[in-house]
């Protein structure tokens, strides 16, 4: 039996250039007892099929076709009112920011059960706990009074699907509910929602953009892409036998699927070392943040090193160590041998054409006040190695070298897509001709195409270019395909490092281990559970 | 619902403006106007501001003066216009003194932090501890009268605003992973923050720079209303607004119209922030 | 952190802007043009007579030793005295300053519910017609100047019409609240429009917020999500702005008070100032400072009471 029938629904908001359709015609049934993937890139209206399934379109939006749950049209408020909340509960992207900052936890839980069940405080609070409880919170009664702030992510979000399931819903929806969080904790969510929609024969439906994830907990999955269904059915089947085009382009753009970019070369001299390296900050009070404490590791000419951990590890901070954005407290970091560490004036200068960086967002890493042909140009004619107008010329040939078209030269970032502003933030590091390039996180904000093709274009590079490549990510699949040594770390240390192949074959460390068992793979998942 | 989207389609074709961009015409036009006025006053009013004519003391609105004469036969609509010569002046010097001030105090706070940015900041904190208009009038009480010395009082007292907000930006702006980028690339500490940095925190500076403007007026014309600011004869509209408070029983045109004068003056500011605001919330 | 630590180390943030405080009201005395002295004796005095009142003045003596000598005297409460009244300056700010407290009082009695109202009108009803007048009047409340609503208001309803009074303070409560009837309606129609503005943009900017989506998920009507969620959170940013413009107003209530000849601070202050009468000036610009960072740190406390996230 269906719980819940979606037919022929269409999303549209207004734009400043005419209205623009986020949801075309989409029909589909969730069975009870089902987990449903659904999958798809940004801009393909999975989020907004979600949220129209429980009325949280903003106002501006215009909808059509029906939403039938028991009998009723969701579409229409009243019969919307009295199914959320109760029947229907969702969970979301960002759990920081859907939690009220000025609400107890246990008041955050108590409060549908007040509103739907007519409770008391009391015993509405006493049912939290018992939920609180449900979702493996530890210290759930000690929880109670703390507030949003005072919780890791990860706690926030069992937060939030505690209050999912405070009403006993029948179908759960889950927007992207894991992330924003690190692969561990990913892993500890999706196996909680594996374990509700056992227990209690909850209903899912997940949004997500990682196949990986969609394949470690869904029976069934639907693929979007502009709004359109474009292939639906198990998993299995879709992978298989992909009828579309684009399902087997994102299949072959899973990570997992990548052909296998690394360049395994016989060992040559460190370039970058690491002695000892340690990043200590004033943390609140007398405490000590200590950023990164005690790393020594080798950079070797010519190889792409991975950096991987998970939030707080201190992989960025190393990086930035490197190139002198942040100051080591202590140790030493040598290029070619010599120390690199308080450089100041003209040696900084050239160091810094010797070692340039990508960052992780495609927006914020470029002025949103300037065109792409100047971001590119600037380093040549702010390091005197040309005039303006020859600085301005080589950019163009920067953006050949990436693969940007060159009508694109006068454009302002806001214009471009996030790949393509990836694109600029590569040609303006290697401007310079930098020896070595530090990527922190450069595909993490991408869809998993353009992934690809940045991935392919950076392995194109490293050999025209001959760099070595400093790879930070949290993403173990990325780094087995792309990186030829890998170093693990974890709150601020080195835990683990050795060639990727040795690594994954073999990891030393239980940590390394556990990293590995969570990072979602598509095939692994495939092969192991459904 | 799906018809209706289907019959709005067609809106493409018809481009639509932009947020704000009413608020921003009216704002520029009425501002415009004002300053038009100002510039031409010896052509625009209809008489010498200043010219007595004793045979016509306290006319009120007609023909022969539009807006009226004062108690010495001066015509209102003249001295209206002539006095939009001062006070816009006075907004604009006024503004552009402290917000240069500010931004360079707020760039270089927010951007280098530490020592630099504890001192100034604590400066900050003491100017603020102050009531600004108490500051000011205490400034210019003891300074003496006059807009002279009202300008040297707001760059004393008004800059503090504009290095707060550009200090707030600032500290936003510097973690953009653009700014990191240009560290990275090894540029010049003065290039990055005038041509990476300033230029991101510029639109809301604009957006609190004409609001601020309002005030600087309202505080200026405030001062000539109680005599600490333009002296008499000068046709400045609180002084004019002082002069005719005596006579608002028999001719309640000498106050009512500067002070008309000053409210559109002010609302084509303030349009003009709100328009660039919206429009700038849009784009980002 | 406690909340108690939190007011401790709010309280020794207070510290070296009290010395600051000083430091300016003790330095603002050097502004005057010339001798000080002189302007006070007249030109005629005898340098005999000049010199003594140096001596008396302790201007005779080091910079570092005069200030330490006025803040010796600062806090024991001596302000000096007024040179026009003859009268100790803090006598004289006792007695003027009640009135003042009690106009900001009212105004702030008049404004605080208006706000609320108007803004949470506004802000339900966004981009509809009753959103579109409030935010239309209070672009124009904003423009209006105090002073010149005043003086229209003191004909119109004052004289024309007769039903307030145009200048004092009034005999008991009822009195007072008569009184000051215009001149604090006056200065509301200024402020209200600002922190409705400001509440409104608040109220907007939360109700978009993701955890009212996560609210309505819970299926919560809209009107608790309101009350309960909304309201405090954007109540924050406009607590502040109040802090900020009840120093403002403590500033722009000068003007109304000349105008109704109401005999508070600020019409002190400007007789202080056409008088030049310094020691008054000094001693109230000090007093107008401290009541300031007084405010400023009932908001901040305030704030903390209402937002955990400030105290850490």
């Amino acid at each position: 039996m269906s719980v819940i029938s979606i037919r022929n629904l269409s999303v549209t908001f207004p734009g400043d250039a005419g209205p623009v359709q986020a949801v075309k015609d989409v029909s589909f049934d969730l069975e009870e007892g089902e987990i449903l993937g659904i999958v798809g890139e940004s801009g393909s209206g999975k989020s907004v099929t979600c949220r129209a399934m429980l009325g949280l379109l903003p106002r501006r939006a215009t909808l059509g076709g029906r939403i039938l749950h028991h009998g009723q049209d969701l579409t229409q408020p009243a019969a919307m009112q009295a199914a959320r909340g109760r029947d229907i509960a969702m969970i979301f992207q960002n759990p920081a920011s859907h939690l009220d900052p000025l609400m107890t936890i246990g008041d955050q839980v108590a409060e549908p059960l007040i509103f739907h069940f007519g409770m008391s405080r009391a015993e509405a609070r006493a049912e939290a706990l018992k939920l609180l409880d449900a979702v493996q919170i530890r210290d759930a009664a000690g929880r109670m009074s703390a507030y949003p702030h005072q919780l890791s992510g990860g706690m926030k979000q069992r937060v939030l699907i505690a209050t999912a399931l405070a009403c006993r819903p029948k179908l759960l929806l889950a927007d992207e509910p894991t992330t924003a969080l690190d692969v561990t904790v990913q892993a500890e969510i999706l196996a909680l929602l594996k374990t509700l929609n056992r227990e209690r024969n909850l209903t899912m439906a997940l949004v997500s953009h990682d196949l990986g994830v969609i394949a470690e907990i869904c029976h069934r999955v639907i693929v979007m892409r502009q709004g359109e269904i474009v292939e639906s059915g198990r998993l299995r089947d879709l992978v298989h036998a992909p009828k579309h085009d684009y399902t087997r382009l994102l299949i072959t753009s899973q990570p997992g699927r990548l052909p296998q970019m690394t360049d395994q070369r016989p060992d040559s001299a460190p370039l970058i070392e690491l002695r000892d390296l340690s990043l200590h900050f004033p943390g609140k009070g007398d405490k000590v943040v200590r950023a990164v404490d005690g790393v020594s590791l080798s950079v070797r000419q010519g190889e792409c090193l991975a950096i991987v951990g998970e939030s707080g590890s201190g992989k960025s901070t190393v990086a930035r160590a490197v190139i002198g954005l942040n100051a080591p407290t202590g140790g030493d970091i040598l290029y070619e041998g010599r120390s690199v560490v308080g450089l100041k004036g003209e040696a900084l200068t050239a160091f810094r054409r010797k070692v340039q960086m990508v960052f992780q967002s495609p927006f914020d890493s470029l002025n949103p006040r300037m065109s792409i042909q100047r971001t590119i140009a600037e380093p040549l004619w702010r390091h005197g190695l040309a005039t303006k107008a020859e600085a301005m010329d080589r950019a163009l040939e920067l953006m050949d070298m990436v693969e940007l078209p060159r009508s694109l030269a006068g454009r302002r970032p806001g214009m471009l897509s996030g790949g393509q502003c990836q694109r600029v933030g590569i040609a303006r590091a290697l401007a310079l001709s930098p020896r070595v390039l530090i990527a922190d996180e450069v595909t993490s904000a991408l869809d998993v195409t353009i992934q690809a093709q940045i991935l392919k274009l950076l392995t194109r590079l490293r050999k025209e270019q001959d760099l070595t490549v400093i790879y930070i990510s949290h993403d173990l699949t990325v780094v087995r395909k792309f990186c030829d040594r890998v170093a693990v770390f974890r709150t601020g240390q080195l835990v683990e490092s050795g060639t990727t192949a040795e690594v994954y074959a073999d990891p030393k460390a239980a940590y390394t281990r556990d990293l590995i068992a969570a990072a979602p793979d598509l095939d692994q998942a495939l092969a192991g559970v459904t | 619902m799906t018809e209706t989207s289907a019959i709005n389609l067609p809106a493409r074709d018809r481009p639509r403006l932009k947020k704000g961009t009413i608020e921003l015409a009216i704002g520029v036009l009425i501002v415009g106007a004002w300053i038009l006025a100002a510039a031409g006053a010896g052509i625009v009013a209809p008489a010498d501001p200043n010219a007595l004519d004793l045979a016509a003391v306290l006319a009120p609105p007609g023909p022969a003066h539009l807006m009226g004469t004062d108690n010495l036969g001066r015509d209102i609509l003249s001295r209206v216009i002539h006095g939009a010569r001062i006070d816009i002046w006075m907004g604009f010097i006024g503004v552009l003194a402290p917000l240069c001030i500010g931004v360079l105090v707020g760039l270089v706070s927010g951007y280098y932090g530490g020592m630099t940015d504890t001192i100034l900041m604590r400066l900050v904190d003491i100017t603020v501890a102050f009531p600004f208009f108490i500051l000011v009038i205490a400034i210019v009480g003891l300074l003496g009268p006059g807009l002279a010395n009202y300008f040297v009082a707001l760059g004393l007292v008004a800059w503090v605003a504009y290095a707060r907000l550009v200090r707030a930006e600032v500290l936003v702006v510097k973690r953009l992973e653009f700014v990191q980028a240009a560290k990275a690339l090894g540029f010049p500490d003065r290039a990055i923050l005038f041509r990476h940095v300033l230029p991101n925190v510029l639109g809301s500076i604009t957006i609190y720079a004409w609001t601020d403007a309002v005030m600087v007026i309202l505080a200026g014309a405030s001062l000539g209303f109680l005599g600490l600011g333009a002296q008499p004869p000068t046709a400045e509209w609180g002084v004019m607004i002082s002069d005719g408070q005596p006579y608002i029983v028999q001719a309640w045109w000498i106050c009512f119209f500067p002070g008309l004068a000053m409210v559109t003056l002010s609302l084509g500011f303030i349009l003009i922030s709100d328009g660039l605001s919206r429009r700038l919330r849009v784009s980002q | 952190m406690h909340y108690l630590t939190f007011i401790g180390r709010r309280l020794l943030h207070i510290v070296p802007v009290l010395i600051g405080i000083s430091l300016v009201s003790f330095l603002l005395v050097m502004l005057v043009p010339g001798d000080p002295v002189r302007l006070v004796l007249g030109p005629r005095a005898t340098d005999d007579a000049v010199a003594a009142m140096r001596e008396a003045w302790g201007l005779d003596r080091s910079l570092l030793s005069q200030y330490l000598t006025y803040v010796g005297n600062v806090v024991q409460g001596n302000l000096g005295d007024s040179l026009k009244y003859r009268l100790p300056v803090w006598d004289l700010i006792a007695q003027y300053l009640p009135r003042t407290a009690f106009l900001i009082g009212y105004v702030l009695a008049m404004t605080v519910p208006v706000t609320v109202l108007l803004a949470v009108t506004a802000a339900r009803r966004e981009g509809d017609w009753p959103d579109q007048v409030i935010r239309l009047l209070s672009v124009l409340g904003m423009t209006i100047p105090v002073f010149w609503l005043a003086v229209i208001f003191a004909r119109l309803f004052g004289i024309q019409l007769g039903w307030f009074p145009v200048s004092g303070y009034g005999e008991g409560f009822l009195g007072h609240l008569h009184h000051l009837f215009l001149p604090a309606v006056s200065t509301s129609l200024w402020l209200a429009p600002v922190l409705t503005r400001n509440l409104r943009g608040a109220l907007v900017q939360q109700m978009d917020a993701d955890y009212v989506a996560a609210c309505r998920a819970k299926g919560l009507p809209e009107r608790l999500i309101f009350r309960r969620h909304i309201l405090p959170n954007s109540v924050l940013p406009t607590l502040n702005l109040l802090g900020v413009m009840i120093a403002f107003l403590i500033g722009g209530s000068v003007v109304v008070e000349i105008v109704y000849a109401v005999p508070g601070l600020g019409a002190l202050m400007i007789g202080a100032v056409l008088g030049r009468d310094y020691f008054v000036i000094q001693g109230l610009t000090l007093v107008y400072a401290l009541v300031t960072v007084l405010v400023t740190l009932v908001i901040d406390l305030l704030t903390a009471a209402i937002d955990p996230r400030t105290v850490g």
